[in-house]
């Protein structure tokens, strides 16, 4: 006996609140040059086929070209604040579609999820927007010049102490 | 984003949107009055349909009760991996920045390890929850759509950033429109509420769990509870009228037959004429003959008994076999079957039983009379081994057929219902016309003919059947797009041809 079957993937608006954060960061890439955005543009196309046909990886992978793109454009000397608005965009078309992955496996399409991507998203971009914010005007208004080295170091304790703290 | 399209209701697939609701908590208190007002004056109940117009019936069932809260049977806490790997990302970011001495791509490492310390730092939280159910009706008739309403409160004091909720529909109900599943976030104290529909079939169901996954903020982490609700049962019972549509001719004749016995006595249908003996009523002297030639005459007539039937159902997993991807499959319709053979042998006056191979006893002894036929169709209905999903366990064929003979009655007749989807079934048949019964089978057909397997089964099933023919067991074969009263009449049919 069958009603309605349940539908394990992503519903279309998944895909519009990827769609959107894709192609922000694929217009933050074409600063640094077309390359460049190409690269992100075939990231974010990447990313919504695989919240398409609900596959993670798919979705991982997109994310990762999108954000290679975004970094491209960084090494050809785009400004720092369309790098960082473009990592930020990247990183929330990549949560939001692994986000609507999770959704459309646990409940599938039929189901409501609108208010909750649309909430998840958002936090995503406000963390990413907080930081760049932060880095930024860190960087801007900072008392020296420091060799990127040191901030590099800095970096990399600042990621080790957030994994650790989680263990 | 489209924020704005988050709490509109009017969507495309029937306003099923989930509803925040945290700031009408009051909602529901309206209810009781508004039910109440309608109870006393039913005259002005146009009215008060303004303000309740959505769901009257849904309030006045369970008005009182609101939210309760919910126990939690299991609940298990994991990573949901969502975010690994993202501080490799990290790394790389800011060791390429390093080595080719970009600022941006540095800065951009920041964002990332911004977004780990977002994904790491918080915990899934630990839900609280009232959950209420409503439904649209809770005795509805077999084939009515019964709409459930989950109202869903969080009762504790953390925020719940991504709440699914997913309700435990009972297996065998076919949820028909709206998923029965939901995702939001929840403030403390606020509701969401979603809502589906699921088809009613005969049985006895009970929704009473709900599985809940909750998620922090950022997806990292999350909870997956299985929550135990307040029960809310529907009970669907068979229809009562189903005998109007059987002809009862058609099953019956062919018993009057056997049961009409030979031997004359007290009756209705005349027989013969014989000589007077002493001592036998007046009533039945034949006057006629007396006054043209004046002797003495008596009138015999068919005896006719009352059949005793009891109907055995077919309810191993064997028989759980259907005709294709939907519809009813072999059990469901050999129960409907049964249900109309034992009204219309009851209407007939009839002494009727059922009884079944299933994984529990199933044994009502045969009998008569209203209530009788309300035990009748409360067992068609709600009996745990006649249930539309596949039992578990094992049937016990030789024991329930040995209990079986042990507890007919040596005239009884039986009318086997199953699809003889196996040799056991033709067994069974086949034993129950040995030890001297009159076996009828009735067999809903469940095979296909589209392919060469499918073919081959339906050989292999009427090849079954025609062997129970020839061994003078009588079989109603009842196909898929035939009524049973139709089944019934061919087949009444070949019997007396």
């Amino acid at each position: 006996m069958s009603g309605t079957e349940i539908t394990r993937r992503p519903g279309r608006h998944s895909l519009v609140v990827s769609g959107i954060a894709g192609a922000t960061a694929t217009a933050m890439a074409l600063v640094g040059g077309g390359g460049a955005a190409a690269v992100a543009g075939l990231g974010t196309l990447a990313l919504l086929a695989g919240v398409r046909r609900a596959n993670h990886r798919a979705v991982d992978a997109g994310g990762l070209i999108a954000f290679l793109g975004v970094a491209l454009s960084a090494l050809s000397e785009a400004p720092a604040g369309a790098v960082l608005l473009g990592t930020a965009a990247a990183v929330v078309a990549w949560d939001a579609g692994t986000n609507a992955v999770s959704l459309g496996r646990q409940l599938g399409a039929e189901a409501d999820t609108v208010r909750a991507e649309n909430l998840h998203a958002m936090a995503g971009a406000v963390v990413g927007l907080v930081t760049a914010v932060f880095g930024l005007v860190v960087f801007q208004i900072g008392p020296t010049r420091q060799p990127v080295t040191t901030l590099f170091v800095l970096l990399i304790a600042g990621t080790l102490l957030v994994v650790a703290l989680n263990r | 984003m489209t924020e704005d399209d988050a709490d509109e209701p009017g969507r495309p697939d029937g306003g099923r949107a989930v509803v925040d609701e945290g700031g009408e908590v009051d909602e529901p208190s309206v209810g009781p009055d508004d039910a109440e007002r309608a109870a006393a004056d039913p005259d002005e109940r146009g009215e008060n349909t303004v303000a309740g117009a959505t769901d009257e019936a849904t309030v006045s069932t369970d008005e009182a009760a609101g939210p309760t809260a919910v126990r939690v049977r299991s609940s298990r806490l994991r990573s949901t991996n969502h975010w690994v790997g993202f501080a490799a990302l990290v790394f790389g970011a800011a060791g390429l920045g390093a080595l080719v001495r970009s600022r941006p791509l540095m800065l951009a490492a920041v964002v990332g390890v911004g977004y780990l310390a977002y994904a790491n730092t918080t915990e899934a939280p630990e839900p609280e929850l009232a959950v209420e159910r409503r439904l649209s009706t809770e005795e509805p008739e077999s084939g009515d759509t019964v709409e459930v309403t989950v109202v869903v409160e969080n009762v504790g004091e953390a925020v719940l950033p991504d709440l699914r909720v997913v309700e435990q529909v009972p297996e065998a109900l076919a949820v028909t429109d709206g998923p029965a599943r939901a995702v939001t976030a929840l403030r403390p104290g606020a509701r969401m509420t979603f809502s589906y529909s699921v088809l009613a079939r005969r049985g006895d169901y009970r929704f009473e769990g709900l599985t809940v996954i909750a998620r922090n903020t950022s997806g990292s982490r999350e909870r997956e509870l299985d929550v135990e609700t307040e029960p809310a049962a529907v009970t669907c019972l068979a229809p009562i009228d189903a005998t109007a549509t059987v002809p009862l001719r058609g099953l019956t004749s062919p018993y009057t037959g056997r049961v009409a016995t030979d031997s004359s006595g007290e009756g209705t249908e005349f027989a013969s004429l014989r000589e007077y003996q002493h001592g036998d009523p007046l009533s039945r002297i034949d006057w006629n003959t007396y006054a043209r030639d004046r002797t003495l005459t008596t009138m015999e007539f068919r005896e006719e008994r009352m059949a005793t039937v009891v109907v055995v159902l077919d309810l191993r997993a064997e028989a759980y076999v259907q005709a294709g991807e939907d519809g009813p499959h072999a059990v469901d319709r050999g129960i409907d079957a049964a249900r109309r053979v034992f009204n219309s042998l009851l209407d007939t006056g009839d002494r009727v039983g059922i009884a079944a191979f299933a994984t529990e006893p199933v044994w009502l002894a045969p009998g008569a009379g209203p209530t009788h036929r309300a035990r009748a169709r409360e067992l068609l209905s709600t009996h745990p081994a006649l249930s539309p999903t596949p039992p578990e366990g094992r049937v016990y064929v030789r024991y329930t057929l040995r209990r079986l003979a042990q507890r007919l009655d040596d005239d009884a007749q039986v009318v086997f219902v199953s699809p003889m989807p196996d040799e056991t079934s033709a067994v069974i048949a086949r034993s129950l016309h040995v030890r001297g019964h009159a076996v009828t089978v009735v067999s809903p057909d469940p095979t296909l003919r589209d392919t060469p397997g499918h073919r081959l089964a339906a050989v292999d099933r009427s090849n079954r059947l025609n062997d129970l023919r020839g061994s003078d067991v009588r079989v109603v074969d009842w196909a898929g797009d035939e009524r049973l009263a139709e089944a019934l009449e061919r087949a009444r049919r070949r019997w007396s041809g």
